[in-house]
């Protein structure tokens, strides 16, 4: 079918298409590195604090209580730190990408459907190959929404954007992790949404409704008048009060879009099923007979003739369906379920302690260097103060930041010794 | 007073008779006998002014009943009549079957071939089976026609070309003795002044010196020689170099035009491939442009959201065209219904194991 080959040229299909094992796989594979990364950090930290300490011993100094919070917190240390598994994490990654769609509601006027549906799919696909102890969500998810405002053609600027965002973040933290989520996703800024494809399938059946319907290529044996009979004897839901066919289209496309804008964002159907197929299960969870009715003129009716390539390609197609159906039937808000943001604080608490204290305030350092020291250490600060009750972990963070200016300063001394220092370093202190 | 030239070359027998006129050459010397290639009867050139003059007709010798034409006559080159009569013959079959070596697959092909030309020469000669052959000839000439005519064309270039090299070659032997003769002619002139000057030292100088001039005047001249003898070389080596390239260029299969076939007239000529016509030009790909599977696209969709836009002239005027939202959103609606992840992926990660269509989890060190 030529649209499928159309789909199939996709960067959505050839990159971002999985099937449910080998999705699992990707993601237990990410939070097994990223595990072992942040043991490893934690451990060379605690060592590197023993070492200061042991130095720092003979000089007693005001920050007495944060070294005491650090013994505490090495005491802690001493048995192995507990990560997130796969599944807090893509709970961790679910809540964020909810938020989105509240900081879409807090722009005069709200950003568009989706947009924010992009930045979900960017978040998505970010947290694939990323896990969130090492770039924490928090940060990722507005660079995720301004990336989304620019490449869906609906661009505001970055002081603007900045005033929308809840809580003190600055322009500077929300463009510092845009290479490393715009690598992250490899590149592939197209997401292709079933919105579009409702309008379509919507529009074609009301042509449908007012008799001016097209047969489809495969069964030239349609009518306008035909399909138009049939689409008025289409049976109604059940439970539902009977009405015009223009009443009953208009209450599916409302009912669909709904699903669409929620429940396909938030699972995993976009990775797993194809824009159009999303669409339409979801169209048949708001009218199933209609979606039935829709289906079966462009595949013909259902038939025993097993020679007919469009009748295997009729039940895969409704197997698929159903399994879609049942994926976003299975998806309940945050309003429906308030346990859900219980279980994300309770990971969000946990993760606090499995941070990667090497990522957690470098992303502009480490990732790129277009953002100046100053910048940097804003959001070091805002990393810090974000962190609610650590004090421990606070001063850690400083002095690990001091430690790497240390380092830093000593490598640029080195670099104007030998030979004037690298171009690109003194730019970024210019 | 010598007779000319040619009509004593003709002179073969002084009591030749026209069978025409029965005018003899004793009473004229200058008489001319001319023979036409259909039946090689001879006659003198007044009898063919006379005859033939006014259009063709019949031979006038007794028993041939031949129609002749006055422009096909010519003088005998042969005496024998026999000879001269085969030889036309050769050249008119050479000139059909001119099939050349390198159009066989093999020199045993080309051999046969060969054979097979002068059977044909031979039967038409003597008279066997005549009408059968030339038959064969005809019709290979006719269905040969192309062919014929390339070698025909390459045959005259080679000739031509021949003709070119021959005369060059005369060419540069006449400067090559023209140089000689002039280094000759230098190389005495030298020797004698190269003579006069010992003499003239040997007559101004002391007696004492005589010797040493001497011997100092013969090194000077064999030094000069051989100087000139190593010059020669060069110029010798140069020219030689030039032949050798000019035989190689010369040397090289001119370029032959496809051979047709003919009819297994001739067995064992090369199998010349012609290439497949080239298809047009197809800029899709096969893609058959505004083709759709899942649905036919109409004009006009109703709505009440895109109505206003049909309605708005100032929309309309900058070009927006409706019918490609209508085919963007429907093939939209439909890219991919028949894509089956969960299969073609598992394919397609199966046929790649090491992963390369799959992001790979990032290191986070960057």
């Amino acid at each position: 079918m030529f649209e499928d080959d159309f789909y199939r040229s996709s960067s959505q299909y050839r990159h971002w298409s999985f099937t449910e094992t080998s999705l699992q796989k990707l993601r237990a594979t990410t939070n097994a590195q990223a595990s072992e990364r942040v043991r490893a950090a934690l451990r060379r930290a605690r060592e590197a604090r023993q070492s200061a300490n042991s130095s720092a011993a003979g000089t007693p100094t005001p920050t007495q209580a944060g070294s005491d919070a650090d013994s505490k917190a090495g005491g802690a240390d001493e048995k192995e730190i507990e990560c997130l598994t796969p599944e807090e994490e893509l709970q961790l990654v679910k809540y964020y990408c909810e938020q989105v769609i509240l900081v879409g509601e807090s722009y005069k006027p709200p950003l568009p459907t989706v947009v924010r549906a992009t930045a979900i799919q960017y978040l998505r696909r970010f947290y694939l190959t990323n896990s969130p102890m090492t770039y924490h969500p928090k940060n990722i998810m507005p660079c995720a929404v301004f990336l989304a405002t620019k490449t869906d053609n609906c661009y505001i600027s970055l002081r603007h954007f900045a005033e929308g965002v809840p809580g003190d973040t600055t322009a500077e933290d929300i463009i510092a992790p845009e290479f490393v989520l715009m690598q992250s996703l490899r590149f592939n800024f197209d997401v292709r949404h079933p919105f579009r494809s409702l309008e379509g399938g919507i529009m074609e059946l009301q042509s449908i409704a007012q008799g001016t319907g097209q047969p489809a290529p495969h069964v030239p044996h349609q009518t306008p008048d035909t399909l138009r009979r049939d689409l008025l004897a289409v049976p109604p839901t059940p439970g539902s009060s009977s009405s015009s066919i223009t009443d009953r289209l208009g209450r599916a496309h409302t009912t669909t879009r709904d699903l669409l804008k929620t429940a396909a964002q938030m699972a995993d159907a976009y990775f797993l099923y194809t824009p159009s197929q999303i669409w339409l299960s979801a169209f048949s969870l708001a009218d199933r007979p209609l979606a039935e009715f829709y289906l079966d003129t462009k595949l013909g009716p259902q038939t025993d003739d097993n020679n007919n390539p469009l009748t295997e390609l009729r039940s895969k197609i409704y197997r698929t369906l159903t399994n879609c159906a049942s994926l976003l039937q299975s998806y309940k808000s945050l309003a429906e379920d308030p346990s859900q943001k219980a279980t994300a604080r309770r990971i969000s608490k946990k993760l606090y302690h499995c941070q990667n204290p090497e990522k957690a305030n470098n992303i502009t350092s480490a990732g790129q260097k277009r953002i100046p020291a100053a910048a940097a250490a804003a959001a070091a600060a805002a990393a810090g103060a974000g962190g609610g009750d650590g004090a421990t972990s606070e001063s850690d963070m400083e002095r690990m930041a001091k430690k790497r200016k240390l380092e830093r300063e000593q490598k640029e001394k080195e670099g104007r010794d030998l030979f004037g220092g690298e171009l690109v370093a003194q730019r970024t202190k210019d | 007073m010598a007779p000319p030239r040619a009509s004593m070359a003709h002179r073969g027998d002084d009591d030749e008779v026209c069978p025409v006129c029965k005018s003899s050459r004793y009473l004229n010397p200058d008489m001319e006998f001319l023979i036409n290639p259909e039946c090689y009867h001879k006659m003198c050139e007044s009898c063919v002014d006379r005859i033939f003059s006014s259009g063709p007709a019949n031979c006038p010798v007794a028993g041939c009943h031949k129609t002749l034409r006055k422009n096909r006559f010519r003088k005998q080159t042969f005496e024998d009549i026999n000879v001269e009569r085969e030889v036309d013959i050769r050249r008119r079959v050479m000139q059909i079957l001119n099939r050349r070596e390198e159009e066989f697959d093999s020199k045993r092909a080309y051999d046969d071939f060969l054979e097979q030309r002068e059977e044909i020469i031979a039967n038409l000669v003597y008279g066997t089976d005549v009408a059968k052959t030339e038959a064969n000839l005809q019709q290979y000439a006719s269905s040969n026609v192309r062919s014929i005519r390339a070698n025909q064309a390459l045959e005259e270039k080679e000739a031509s070309s021949f003709q070119e090299q021959q005369t060059q070659e005369q060419e540069l032997a006449r400067i090559r003795r023209q140089a000689a003769k002039m280094e000759y002619e230098n190389e005495r002139r030298e020797l004698i002044a190269g003579r006069e000057d010992v003499l003239a030292r040997l007559a101004s100088g002391r007696p004492a010196d005589a010797a040493a001039i001497a011997r100092q005047g013969q090194k000077v001249l064999l030094k000069k020689s051989s100087a000139r003898r190593s010059e020669e070389e060069r110029i010798r080596q140069k020219q030689a170099a030039l032949r050798n390239s000019d035989a190689k260029m010369s040397g090289q299969p001119a370029a032959r035009a496809a051979g047709q076939d003919d009819g297994g007239f001739i067995k064992g000529l090369k199998r010349i491939k012609t290439p497949e016509p080239e298809k047009p030009y197809d800029p899709f790909g096969g893609l058959v442009p505004g083709k759709r599977d899942y649905f036919t696209q109409s004009e006009y969709y109703p709505s009440s959201y895109l109505e206003p836009i049909r309605q708005n002239a100032q929309m309309q005027a900058g070009g927006f065209d409706l019918r490609e939202y209508y085919s963007r959103t429907l093939l939209e609606a439909f890219a991919g219904l028949g894509c089956f992840i969960d299969e073609e992926v598992a394919e397609r990660d199966s046929a790649a194991p090491l992963g390369v269509g799959q992001p790979v989890p990032t290191t986070g060190q960057s």
